[in-house]
């Protein structure tokens, strides 16, 4: 009997725990943050959180929205993976007072989550996320204020050949959504080239995510001999690949796509090595012109001690900007409603990024792309 | 004495009696009084639950040390995603498929190493569940969609009429899954099949002398194990709607393995308390934050070392876990 | 020629990585029968006592020589860290359980591992943290067209330098030839005179201790940690130890290294992402066909 008493009690436990929690109801909107703070890329994560807390308090400090009311931000952790993507999306679905989402870091993270926010039809917006794939899927909840890979890859094919002389070029990827597409949009865009001769794709292949030994499949790209490597996944790998090459003799230019290169990848790769190497790379916040990044990056300074090393934060809290402004402009807080807006009703509106616009597809409009090489003393700076 | 279904009469087994209709009550209620965030847990808690069930078939019953049954259960979810996602045939009819596909995989794949010994069984059955991980990982043919996964998998449905795509639903579908698979399960544990199981467990070579067919005992609880993990996959995939192969790591397995030995091999009521532990103590614990593991570990640790027969021993048989000598011990691996 | 050479080399410090884990592992493993899942964590937390050591030294030593001093510092700290450490895992979480059967004590283990593992997270944080690159020897060697750094060459010096101690000492000495026994046969080694606490103690000083040796020179080779690098490390210790035989400690070294050479194999020949599909491949059939190991296991079978 001992036994079973014990088993009542914890069932019992069980029984009333979750039951007692209530849910705080408030005088905020809230608007959901779905993010990697642990994980892989727990360094994005944890920044793109104090960029919409940053963005949230500036709101707030300005009198809030909808007459006053102030903006909550609820960070749920996705972990970087699929399936906690999926998970943390159901979880701010279930929400009630969850009015949109800020969602997420990580295409492949994306796909599932952003399924689950258009099946129970929430507004969510991308930050770091830049598959082509996302917006083809003709969904109407889902947007992203980062742009995308083939953007990116072009400027690959228009810029770097040229500006290293570069005749054989070796690409690598890691197999993910975004490695993987980001590879595919390059070299479909250096094709013309290709055939006329001026280039030559030496090597094409993929490395797994996870992984911390590349000494094999470096020694087979070093036998490749090309000019130029582009390495298109994250920057856990990129900084390992980079020291690992090195050591083997490797001598050409490495260029990182933009979730290769980052302070996280300077601190692990060292300066020694990480120094000349190069990265496509949407304007990091430091290099942005506008008043209102000035503004923003002012507020994240005074908060953190300095600003973002990497754009996708900056997307963040353009993404909560945007939500709040909506929010307020249509003075609802129904998702069609905002959807429908977002889509058709904002054109030019100013933002930290610079002016913000939907395409029917509900991809960012106009991203520029520049080239951005490690200098000297580690720091990631435009490149002459 | 057989403890189970209870020949003993008397107030003892009105206490019991009434105990399990309060369980079953509780469980009934429990969707209306929550948030959907808690009926999700309890989701998953049921998911861990059939697992436990299938594992304990092959661990509990027969005693064969299987670190790998994660393979299984992925081997259900992605035949339900991808017959899914590609022909577009229907979540629930594909139940029966991918329990049939996960057993069949078990036939081919453990007939020729069924007859290795404890450890040398226990690695063989890792190295299988790794590799199936990885050949997922890959993307074979384009099949698996590779690290990330396949997306986009329907709810179950029958038709307009039955639409399961609601925490609350999807919570009664599993549950009523685990139930009627605990039924089942309790049938075979009194059968033929089931003593001979527990008889292959506490002296193979007694069994084998006694004219037990033990390579096909073995071989058919590793099937219907496999079996009632691949219905797993398939309930889990349609409530996530997204499968990658992070679900199905070496930890997963391990999981289930720690579920059976904590709840009581051989035990259904037992495996069922070891799922609520493992599923539900990370979730209680999470004001605890960074320390919820440390803690969870621990509790581990302390499960093993005061109750080594488990929350619930299987009252018949001694489950191997009484201490023998030693010579018998060594051999006996 | 030369990348072959090249490769094999990669492969062989893949292998020693794994052989010494493998012969922390299967010290317990084949004298315990005890499958010690923290032994991988044993290996990850004295990477992360090594990387805080060379962090706060990192300022005292600035000349080679005290690099060299500096490293080698870093892992006699480790090991004697991780010895106590791995008597406080024994006295916790196994001695109690030793009586009751094996399957309790896997559950133990794995909730010492995850104990260990988060504990690390605590104390170091969840992200990764970077060995420090002033400390670590970055230079490389181009003898007769093969490239290979000074790290390369001294981690394969010191793996077999203390695979040979350790063969030695289980071998040829007495109190070896003691833990052998132990390993055959716990209840008539004790009843020969053999002092198992003796045993137990050393097992789970040297076994740790290794591991930690081990976990310095992965931090440096690798650069990157983070707190579940051990999971997989003492997957693979635990798959060479089978692979030489339950039992057999120079099997296991042998496992190990061998263990290395086939991923290498595997991500050269075939490719790198199905290097563990192949490996786990061979260890099945190997099974198949010798179904005690490479080396054989040496117990004798009741009848």
């Amino acid at each position: 009997m001992k036994r079973n008493t014990l088993l009542t009690a914890f069932m019992i436990i069980v029984f009333l725990v979750p039951c007692g929690i209530s849910v705080a109801a408030s005088d905020t909107v809230v608007i959901g943050l779905q993010g990697p703070i642990t994980g892989p890329w727990a360094y994005e994560g944890e920044m793109a959180k104090q960029s919409c807390e940053t963005a949230a308090k500036l709101i707030n400090d300005k009198g809030g929205i909808l007459g006053g009311k102030m903006v909550e931000v609820r960070v749920v952790d996705d972990a970087g993976e699929p399936r906690t993507g999926a998970l943390a999306a159901t979880k701010l679905v279930g929400q009630k007072d969850v009015v949109a989402s800020v969602s997420t870091y990580g295409s492949s993270i994306c796909e599932p989550a952003s399924n689950i926010y258009e099946k129970y039809k929430k507004v969510n917006i991308g930050y770091g996320v830049t598959a082509v794939s996302l917006t083809q899927r003709g969904f109407k909840y889902f947007f992203r204020t980062c742009g995308r890979d083939d953007s990116q890859g072009k400027f690959f094919a228009d810029y770097v050949p040229k500006k290293f002389n570069a005749k054989r070029i070796a690409i690598m990827h890691d197999n993910t959504s975004f490695g993987k597409g980001l590879a595919e949009v390059t070299q479909s865009s250096l094709e013309p080239q290709v055939t006329s001769g001026a280039v030559e794709i030496v090597y094409y292949d993929a490395i797994t995510p996870g992984e911390k030994d590349f000494h094999v499949t470096l020694t087979k790209l070093r036998e490749t001999k090309p000019d130029v490597w582009y390495f298109t996944g994250y920057y856990a790998e990129a900084a390992l690949l980079v020291t690992q090459a090195r050591e083997i003799g490797i001598e050409c230019v490495f260029v990182g796509g933009n979730a290769a290169i980052n302070d996280e990848f300077v601190k692990i790769a060292g300066v020694d090595l990480a120094k000349g190497c190069y990265m496509t790379n949407e304007p990091l916040p430091g290099d942005l012109p506008y008043d209102k990044a000035k503004e923003f990056l002012a507020a994240y300074k005074a908060a953190y001690g300095e600003i973002p090393s990497s754009p996708w934060p900056i997307y963040a809290a353009d993404a909560l900007n945007i939500i709040a402004y909506v929010i307020d402009k249509t003075g609802s807080t129904d998702s069609t409603v905002l959807a429908e807006y977002l889509r058709n009703d904002v054109n030019g509106v100013p933002g930290i990024t610079g002016p913000i616009g939907f395409t029917e597809q509900g991809d960012r409009e106009g991203v520029p792309f520049f080239m951005y090489v490690v200098d000297e003393t580690g720091k990631i700076v435009i490149s002459k | 004495m057989d403890g189970e279904t209870g020949t003993k009469p008397g107030r003892f087994m009105d206490a019991k009696k009434g105990f399990l209709a309060a369980v079953v009550v509780a469980f009934i209620v429990y969707p209306f009084l929550v948030s959907n965030y808690y009926i999700d847990i309890a989701f998953f808690f049921g998911i861990y639950a059939l697992l436990g069930l299938s594992l304990n078939i092959v661990l509990g019953e027969v005693g064969l040390f299987d670190l790998g049954h994660a393979g299984f259960y992925a081997i259900g979810a992605y035949t339900t995603a991808i017959l899914n996602t590609k022909f577009g045939i229907p979540v629930l009819l594909l139940l029966p498929v991918s329990a049939c596909a996960a057993a069949l995989f078990a036939y081919i794949v453990c007939s020729p190493i069924i007859h290795l010994r404890g450890d040398y069984l226990l690695i063989v059955t890792i190295g299988m569940a790794e590799i199936i991980r990885l050949g997922l990982i890959n993307n074979p043919f384009g099949l698996t969609g590779g690290p990330n996964g396949v997306y986009g998998i329907d709810f179950p449905a029958i038709g307009n009429l039955l639409v399961i795509d609601s925490s609350v639903e999807f919570y009664f579908f599993i549950w009523i899954v685990v139930v009627l698979s605990i039924l089942g399960l309790i049938r075979l544990q009194h059968s033929r099949i089931g003593r001979a199981w527990n008889y292959i467990r506490e002296d193979e070579l007694a069994a084998g002398a006694s004219g037990i067919d033990v390579r096909g005992y073995k071989l058919l609880a590793f099937v219907l194990g496999a079996a009632l993990a691949g219905v797993a996959g398939n309930i889990y995939v349609a409530k996530l709607m997204v499968v990658s192969p992070e679900s199905f790591t070496f930890w997963e397995s391990c999981l289930m393995f720690c579920i059976v030995l904590i709840g009581g091999m051989g035990s259904i009521p037992g495996v069922i308390i070891g799922a609520g532990f493992i599923s539900l103590f990370p979730e209680i614990f999470r004001p605890f934050a960074m320390y919820r593991m440390l803690i969870f570990g621990g509790v581990m640790i302390a499960m093993m070392i005061f109750r080594p027969g488990g929350a619930w021993p299987r009252k018949r048989g001694t489950a191997g876990l009484v201490s023998r000598s030693v010579i018998t011990e060594d051999i006996h691996d | 020629m030369q990348v072959v050479i090249e490769q094999l080399i990669n492969g062989l410090t893949i292998g020693s990585f794994y052989a010494l884990i493998a012969l922390g592992y299967s010290l317990v493993y084949g004298i315990l029968k005890l499958i010690n899942f923290a032994h991988g964590d044993f290996f990850a937390l004295g990477s992360y006592i090594g990387y805080t050591f060379l962090v706060v030294a990192s300022a005292l030593f600035t000349s080679q020589v005290g690099l060299w001093g500096g490293i080698a510092a870093a892992m006699v700290i480790a090991a004697l860290c991780l010895a106590i450490v791995g008597i406080g895992v024994e006295r916790v979480a196994y001695r109690p359980i030793y009586a009751t059967g094996r399957l309790p004590a896997v559950v133990s283990a794995l909730g010492a591992s995850i104990f260990l593992q988060n504990t690390i997270m605590v104390i170091w944080g969840p992200r990764f943290q970077a060995y420090p690159a002033a400390m670590i020897p970055n230079i490389h060697l181009n003898i007769y067209g093969i490239n290979i750094s000074v790290l390369q060459i001294m981690i394969l010096v010191l793996s077999f330098l203390l695979l040979a101690v350790l063969y030695y000492v289980i071998q040829k000495t007495t109190f070896g030839a003691s833990i052998r026994a132990t390993a055959l046969d716990r209840d008539t080694a004790a009843l020969m005179g053999i002092d198992i606490k003796k045993v137990i103690l050393f097992i789970f000083t040297m076994g740790p201790g290794l591991g930690a040796m081990t976990g310095v020179m992965v931090g440096m080779y690798y650069r990157q940690i983070s707190f579940t690098m051990g999971w997989n490390y003492g997957l693979k210790a635990f798959t060479a130890t089978i692979l030489g035989g339950i039992g057999n400690l120079p099997g296991a070294m042998f496992g190990g290294l061998i263990l290395g050479v086939l991923e290498m194999l595997g991500a050269t020949c075939i490719s790198a992402a199905w290097k563990d599909v192949f490996v786990f491949i061979i260890l099945i059939t190997v099974l198949i066909f010798r179904p005690t190991g490479l080396f054989g296991e040496k117990t004798a079978e009741k009848v």
